[in-house]
């Protein structure tokens, strides 16, 4: 008996992942930007400023992942490395580039927070995305 | 049926406006406006079979078609041409004074060719009747005639509906639906399609082979954040995978991997580095984890799936 119920849980759960494959796949979002641009609202919202965008492809031509994701300290997660701009000032993440000397300085606000208000946290077009947060 | 109607109605509608900005003079200056914009993007160095910007061949065999048949190319689309260059936010003037400023810059003219001017004309009579006329169903059996004809040369059947066209990905930030058009920021960000120029193209992502594009030399990412001089620690060693029913082994290529990132981006974090001590499941993948981490968000998605499924095991002699 109890193998049954459990047998059918796990039936259940196959369908469910079933139907958020499939849901994912078919439903397409209104929203296309580039594959692998990242939005991060962990402040932005609250403080009143849009959203910043992170656009990998453009990085990605100048530099290897390995640069930020190794050597700045970049987490593999939109949103966890819980960047401010106090420490972007302080040179950290963002502003170990940004900083006038290798690339733009961060007064540039709006090159960065140029995303739609409310926006929330995200690789956008991602799989996961379009599979399980669904925004 | 209804349906129908609306189509045609929209097609009678599409038709009298762009013939009204037949009659009007073409804005050579605001078509400029409009090519550095966006028709650049192709037209400048003549992408996918573009006609290229002052180049007058290019240019000769489209004004032979006439004017009407290259602004209906332009409006709707035609081959890897998106309709309105993929920019919908053009009004049909916009499109007509670009196409007139890019035929002007082949020393061209967009009226050139009797025949076509004639065929250009009747359009242009029955036009004025729609925009007045506010009972278009009407009007429709006149505009039938034409919108069917016009129908025929413009190939909008896309291999698959649910799937974007080539022309669909990289949008402009402003168009991306995650950047704020109102923020004048945007205005200044370069456009993934000019940025990515060039490079080997992909099936999927964002339509970039970045492997085959660091291999050819397109690009040249630094290494060191300083130092352009300073070379990746190249790993050249594949992990072979074998895998569950009759899907192909996987070969992990360190090669391609070490190109990008360092050791410990991945080890001992993500994958334990010793044979056998990771799970690895096609569901993990895709909920971000594992291989997931990059593939499906900044790398190539699992929807490649030979790219990783890559060794076809030893057929085995069937039993019974």
């Amino acid at each position: 008996m109890m193998k049954a119920v459990s047998t059918l849980a796990t039936v259940r759960r196959i369908a469910l992942a079933m139907c958020l494959l499939l849901g994912g796949l078919i439903g397409s979002t209104a929203a296309h930007a580039e594959y692998g641009d990242i939005v991060i609202n962990n402040y932005s919202d609250e403080a009143g400023m849009r959203p910043a965008i992170f656009p990998h492809w453009f990085h990605r031509i100048r530099f290897r992942c390995k640069v930020c994701h190794a050597d700045l300290g970049f987490k593999f997660q939109a949103g966890g490395n819980k960047i401010n701009m106090l420490k972007i000032i302080d040179g950290e993440f963002c502003g170990a580039c940004h900083n006038g000397e290798i690339a733009w300085s961060p007064e540039n606000c709006n090159l960065c927070h140029s995303g739609k208000p409310g926006t929330p946290t995200q690789v956008h077009h991602s799989t996961v995305q379009k599979l399980v947060d669904r925004k | 049926m209804l349906v129908t109607i609306f189509k045609r109605s929209a097609q009678a509608a599409l038709l009298a406006s762009f013939s009204f900005a037949a009659v009007a003079a073409d804005d050579l200056a605001a078509g400029k406006g409009i090519y550095d914009k966006a028709c650049f993007a192709c037209h400048k160095s003549g992408v996918m079979g573009a006609p290229k910007l002052g180049v007058k061949e290019d240019w000769q065999v489209r004004v032979d078609q006439g004017r009407k048949t290259l602004l209906d190319h332009a409006l709707n689309g035609l081959n890897s041409m998106p309709a309105r260059g993929g920019n919908p936010a053009l009004s049909d003037a916009d499109i007509t004074n670009a196409v007139a400023y890019m035929v002007d810059a082949a020393g061209l003219k967009l009226d050139g060719g009797a025949a076509k001017a004639a065929a250009a004309k009747p359009v242009e009579k029955k036009a004025p009747v729609k925009p007045v006329a506010k009972a278009e169903p009407k009007a429709e059996p006149k505009a039938k005639s034409a919108p069917v004809a016009a129908a025929k040369p413009k190939p909008t059947v896309k291999f698959n509906r649910l799937m974007k066209s080539a022309d669909e990905w990289n949008p402009p930030p402003a168009e991306d639906g995650i950047h704020d058009p109102d923020n004048e920021g945007v205005v200044l960000l370069q456009s993934p399609r000019e940025g990515m120029q060039g490079f080997a193209p992909g099936i999927s992502g964002n339509r970039v082979d970045w492997v085959k594009t660091l291999e050819a030399g397109t690009i040249n990412p630094r290494f060191d954040r300083l130092d352009p001089t300073k070379k990746p620690f190249v790993m050249d060693l594949n992990i072979v995978r074998e895998v569950k029913g009759s899907m192909p082994d996987v070969v992990y290529p360190h090669k391609q991997h070490t190109e990008w990132l360092d050791c410990s981006n991945c080890h001992p974090d993500i994958f334990v580095p010793k044979k056998g001590a990771n799970q690895i499941s096609m569901a993990a993948i895709l909920l971000g984890q594992k291989c997931g981490v990059c593939h499906g968000k900044v790398a190539f998605p699992v929807t490649e799936c030979k790219r990783c499924h890559s060794k076809s095991k030893k057929s085995v002699a069937f039993k019974e």
